[in-house]
């Protein structure tokens, strides 16, 4: 699909959370697949926060339906129907296991994944982790929009903030494959010029698109005819270069496919936002229009990077928040955290309430999507990776229930959950990472 | 000795227990093979302080030395590796047990480090690498500019703009195993070839491009801007790229108000072209030539001295002042041409007159850029892959736009966007190999330019001269004193000093009132100057941790209170006797980005030196770190910092670790969190006193940089690692520390300058070669 846009004020767009936004094209944007199928179109998102939580303020008093919010999810009053949260669940996958990457970068890259992360820093530990869930979900549900699936993070990249030396494990959540993790995109402006191209006219665009078909067919050749003296030796680079150069072709031909479509849009954000919390709203904002127009149906997004030592000064606390993850039982430093820990909650329900804003076929956009909400951390002051905080949101077109606080057994693997949920987009897998089975029990399913 | 384990095959372990017979199994086999002396007294030594713990049945740390390993070390070099580094670092043993006396830490290191050179110089390991590797975003931008001619780009067309931010591993970006590439990658390749293209040429259909200019909050806009013209104050100096002739609009928003009005001035470099009344403010359009040009915009400077309140930051004002809030550019409108730029005159080598000329123009055009472009000579199949783009555009427009898709093209081949080493067919497995001179061209120009090679290079490479060391050490002299080094400090040193992350730091604003970002940026600067001034010198590299000078404006003077700086240009100032400045350790940046927003972190500080400064970064803390025990606290009795951290070392899981760290930490702690000096923390006096594991005893940070000083293959040892790193792409690992030992020693006859250590890291065997995959 081509996108031309007429600009839709920024203020229209960011009224707030549970406003009907004018969005008139959507009606008469009715994609193909979504006529063909009798479930709403799925989608997922992921959405990581660091340094684990303040578990007691997290976790809710009661169990089963209609229990009551803890302090920290105490924002998420106005969507509570729509969400559950999962206590108990582990990854312990992220334990040290004598190697030691740190326990940090390892909470990322073990969330989507119940992998450990090798310290690769050590002779002979090449990058390795896994495919990860919402990769797995995109393959299913995503090949057919323009872009499978969409990497978001609020933290631009730091030079030493990263245990062990390698930012990768916590600069991303997404994992192409086992060798290559799918880079975050901070830049508001970036992310509104891939959902919504840079400007054009139907005409340029559709020229435009042609010659990026005949430059990557000319590539392939070129890549082809390397390939083959290149002598022996390690071509994973090449063959991540040729997977690249394949799908982004696919890429192409989907939107030629797909056709011109006018969509109004927000204006164009110029840089990241010196607040925050605007950083995040837009972002979000950014998320909720992809999956409305349909251009994605899967992302990810890093809300922070684990080891963040990002202050809040505008929720009252001024310390880095590493830093006092580590309270020592300290109860002053320990309010900081949960005040850390319930903000990014509120940020989580502007989202979900913004979503519940758009109606489409099927109930509202929240009805049809499946939100993750949590981290691979759970204890950031001792480092424990059990017991994580974990949210869903959404009920995936009728896929889930909501409204409910499950307990699980101790050692139940959080990819347990992974494996549940890519069931319900129809991705069969026997095991992800150290998963020993689906999620049990499993009150949320339906059908 | 265990006869039965023995029989069995079992490795030989030594224990206290059988002590008599250890010696007698380990001393004769050394003896037999006609080692010095030394051996074994460092047999004797390793035994006695090694050994009681790391032994096959306590396995320390999950290590057991083996010391029949020592007469075949070779295989085992990984192990021992480590042994040195523990050693030289007086690490080990560990605080509080049994020590040896320097003379004894000297023979026990020096003997592995012969035996481990010995060993390597028989069989070199050289590292593998694989055989293709991305572009860092900074080596593209760079093969950009020496490629095209475009040197600054309009923000529209930021890098950051253009390709995604590569992930750092230890501050390093270009570690190839670690150059990703996505379908999201590639999508933004596409495009940024597109947009370079069109912008190289000076397309003249090219549309109107909006670049915004937004001035930061905290930035002060009291004094002359270094770019602009005197007599003028605050506002922008925008470094941008106009595509083609034409008409621009430059649109100025002001935020404050005041009664005055004030005159704006526009300049282009440095030329008036508008001037604007504050008070009747509208877009003005002025004619601008292509290329790159300096827009400025400023307050016209006026005789009588402007209120207090106007010279401070906006932010901080008291009242609203008037002050430049964003400028937009706007264009290109009316445009008039492709004009006269760099890039056309780099590009168009040649101009067809006829027709019939266009072809062997477009070949001859395409030819020198690919040659460039893929930094080795030409072939018969690669014009081959350009041509049909050439002509689609030539049928489609103009000779002009055949080269502009033919330069669309070029932009996204594997053999621009990689760079490629081959591993001939035929190489036996995991053997050391040289890379051809071409190979070793793009390596010395990625090392040293971030950048491709230029044509000189090329061609002493085509030559087959370039490892002739003279002619080597001509090359890189060269390429040293060559404006394209600055990637040197720009690029290596930032990346190695972390110092983009001082921009990340987020001090307490209500602690720290005075932190802003004018003070912010001139940290950066301030440390940037001085690595440039230190590594440009014939000093010694260890001027870095100590020196008599350094570089300050006004405001970084103030903040250390050296008196006497005005003005917000820097310039070299020769620090006062005794002041705690000098080096690296002394700058507000390093002190910064090593602190917490609220409070100064001794173990940020300390791991940052053994890490950076020493190389020997501490291994991350043990899995489920036991809190503080806080149990013995009382409410409302808060422990010191140091109080804390005693208790915190007490535990034998994170004394190991912090014994080394925080004395150095605390050595520091004379500064802030934003690096001003202090004697006093919370009403107390700081105590800035330490001892190192080694047992080296020491005050404060000239203390602890006397210490540094004393060991100077410590730190040199520690830097040459950090700019191997970044010259091989890869992590330095146990099988390059005779390499880097090597250098060192080359380079400590040649005083430790910065250009000993390059020249010596490109003569080295892991520079030059490369290790063939199993």
């Amino acid at each position: 699909m081509f996108i031309t846009k007429k600009a839709l004020s920024r203020r229209t767009f960011l009224q707030g959370a549970g406003a009907t936004l004018a969005l008139p094209f959507l009606d008469a944007m009715v994609p193909a697949l979504r006529a063909q199928s009798s479930m709403p179109t799925p989608r997922l998102g992921f959405l990581y926060i660091p340094n684990g939580v303040i578990q007691k303020m997290w976790t809710p008093a009661a169990t089963g339906s209609g229990f009551a919010l803890s302090p920290t999810l105490a924002a998420l009053e106005p969507v509570k129907s729509h969400i559950n949260v999962l206590t108990g669940l582990d990854h312990w996958e992220a334990e040290s296991k004598g190697d030691g990457t740190g326990d940090h970068p390892r909470a990322s890259a073990v969330w989507l994944t119940g992998v450990h992360a090798y310290n690769r820093t050590k002779p002979g530990v090449p990058v390795r982790l896994a495919k990860t869930v919402d990769q797995f979900a995109a393959d299913a549900i995503g090949k057919d929009t323009r872009i499978s699936s969409l990497e978001l993070t609020l933290e631009v990249p730091s030079q030493g903030g990263c245990d062990s030396g390698d930012c990768f494990y916590s600069d991303t959540i997404s994992w192409l494959n086992e060798t290559t993790p799918n880079m975050t995109e901070p830049h508001p402006r970036l992310v509104f010029e891939r959902l919504f191209g840079d400007g054009g006219s139907s005409a340029q665009l559709l020229a435009r698109a042609r010659r990026a078909g005949s430059i990557l067919d000319s590539v392939m050749a070129e890549s082809s005819r390397l390939a083959s003296n290149l002598g022996s030796g390690d071509k994973a680079k090449l063959t991540e270069y040729l997977d690249s150069v394949r799908e982004v072709e696919r890429r192409v031909q989907n939107a030629e496919k797909r056709g011109l479509q006018t969509i109004e849009t927000p204006e164009r954000p110029t840089d990241i936002p010196e607040s925050f919390v605007e950083h995040a709203h837009v972002m979000f904002d950014l998320a909720a229009l992809a999956f409305r127009a349909d251009i994605t149906r899967v992302f990810t997004m890093v809300i922070g990077r684990e080891l963040t030592g990002r202050a809040y000064p505008h929720i009252g606390v001024r310390d880095g928040h590493h830093n006092i993850s580590h309270h020592r039982g300290d109860g002053d430093t320990i309010a900081k955290v949960a005040k850390i820990d319930a903000h990014h909650v509120e940020l989580l329900s502007y989202f979900l309430q913004k979503l519940h804003s758009m109606k489409e076929e099927g109930g509202t956009l929240l009805d049809n999507s499946l939100l993750l909400y949590g981290g691979g951390m759970g204890d950031g002051n001792l480092h424990g990776h059990t017991n994580l905080p974990c949210l869903m949101a959404g009920k995936l077109g009728g896929r889930f229930k909501t409204g409910y606080h499950g307990v699980y057994p101790s050692r139940t693997p959080m990819a347990n959950l992974h494996l549940t949920i890519l069931d319900k987009v129809g991705v069969r897998l026997d095991k992800l990472g150290d998963s020993n089975g689906r999620l049990l029990p499993d009150p949320l399913s339906i059908g | 000795m265990n006869g039965q384990e023995l029989q069995k095959g079992k490795p030989l372990t030594l224990r206290m227990t059988f002590w008599a017979a250890s010696v007698a199994v380990l001393i004769s086999p050394l003896i037999a093979l006609g080692q010095p002396q030394a051996a074994p007294a460092a047999a004797a030594a390793f035994k006695q302080y090694c050994v009681t713990c790391h032994n096959e049945k306590a396995k320390t740390a999950g290590l057991a030395l083996d010391l029949t390993q020592l007469t075949q070390i070779g295989p085992h070099a990984e192990v021992w590796e480590k042994v040195v580094r523990k050693l030289r670092s007086g690490s080990m043993p560990p605080p509080g047990s049994r020590r040896p006396d320097p003379a004894a830490y000297e023979t026990m290191a020096a003997f592995l480090e012969a035996e481990l050179d010995r060993a390597a110089a028989a069989q070199a390991n050289a590292g593998q690498l694989p055989l293709l590797r991305r572009l860092t975003r900074t080596e593209y931008q760079n093969a950009i500019r020496d490629l095209l001619g475009l040197d600054a780009l309009p923000k529209e067309m930021d890098y950051s703009m253009l390709l995604p931010a590569d992930s750092a591993t230890s501050g390093f970006d270009n570690i190839a195993d670690l150059l990703f590439v996505s379908p999201t990658t590639m999508e933004r390749y596409l495009e940024a070839a597109r947009k370079i293209a069109r912008l190289a040429v000076g397309d003249t259909t090219a549309p109107v491009m909006v670049n915004i200019h937004q001035m930061s909050d905290e930035q002060s806009q009291d004094a002359r801007v270094e770019e602009l013209p005197v007599g003028t104050r605050g506002g922008l100096a925008i470094q941008s790229y106009f595509p083609v002739d034409g008409e621009y609009e430059v649109d100025i928003d002001l935020s404050g108000r005041s009664n005055e009005r004030l005159q704006l001035e526009v300049t282009v470099d440095n030329f008036r072209v508008a001037t604007v009344r504050t008070d009747a403010l509208k877009p003005v359009r002025v004619a601008v030539k292509a290329g790159p040009r300096t827009v400025g915009v400023t307050f016209l400077q006026r005789n009588e001295a402007l209120t207090e309140a106007t010279l401070l930051p906006r932010m901080r004002s008291q009242g609203s002042q008037v002050a430049i809030n964003r400028v937009t550019l706007r264009g290109p409108f009316s445009i008039s041409g492709s004009g006269d730029t760099p890039s056309r005159r780099q590009i168009f080598v040649c101009r067809p007159s006829s027709t019939a000329e266009e072809s062997a123009c477009a070949r001859q055009i395409l030819s020198q850029l690919v040659r460039r472009a893929y930094r080795r000579s030409i072939t018969g199949s690669d014009l081959e892959d350009l041509i049909p783009f050439y002509a689609a555009g030539r049928q489609e427009g103009s000779f002009e736009l055949g080269i502009q898709r033919a330069v669309e093209r070029l932009l996204v081949s594997p053999q621009f966007l990689f760079r490629i080493e081959r591993e001939p067919a035929g190489t036996s497995p995991n053997r050391a190999f040289r890379i051809t001179d071409i190979e070793f061209a793009s390596r010395l120009s990625f090392f040293i330019w971030s950048s491709i090679p230029d044509d000189e290079l090329l061609e002493a490479a085509a030559k087959g001269t370039l490892k002739d060391p003279a002619v080597l050490e001509k090359q890189v002299r060269r390429m040293l004193a060559d404006r394209r080094s600055e990637s040197l400090i720009t690029n290596f040193a930032s990346q190695w000093l972390f110092l983009a992350d001082v921009a990340l730091k987020e001090p307490d604003p209500l602690l720290f009132r005075h932190f802003d970002d004018s003070l912010r940026h001139s940290m950066v600067r301030e440390t940037e100057l001085f690595l440039n001034s230190v590594l440009r010198s014939d000093n010694s590299v260890l001027r870095l941790l100590d020196a008599d000078y350094t570089f300050l404006n006004e405001r970084l003077a103030e903040h250390y209170g050296i008196p006497n700086v005005r003005g917000s240009d820097f310039r070299r100032v020769t620090l006062p006797p005794g002041s705690p400045r000098g080096g690296l350790l002394g700058h507000g940046s390093i002190l910064t980005l090593t602190s917490y927003p609220t409070r100064t972190s001794p173990v940020l500080r300390g791991k940052y030196v053994l890490e950076n400064l020493l190389a020997a970064p501490p291994p991350p803390p043990p899995a489920n770190v036991p809190a503080l025990n806080t149990s013995g606290e009382k409410r409302g009795e808060s422990l010191t910092l140091r109080d804390a951290m005693v208790q915190h070392r007490a535990n034998p899981a994170c004394s190991g670790c912090h014994s080394a760290m925080d004395p150095i930490g605390f050595a520091m702690e004379n500064f802030d969190a934003v690096g001003r000096w202090r004697d006093r923390d919370a009403g107390k006096a700081i105590d800035s006193s330490g001892v190192l594991p080694g047992g080296f005893a020491f005050d404060g940070v000239s203390g602890l940089k006397k210490v540094l000083l004393s060991q100077p293959d410590l730190f040199a040892g520690a830097f040459t690692e950090k700019l191997m790193m970044y010259a091989l792409g890869r992590n330095v690992q146990y099988y390059d520390m005779p390499a880097v030992r090597k250098i060192v020693r080359d380079s400590q006859k040649q005083g430790f300058t910065f250009a000993s250590l390059v020249l010596n890291i490109v003569k080295s065997a892991p520079f030059q070669m490369r290790q063939s995959h199993s």
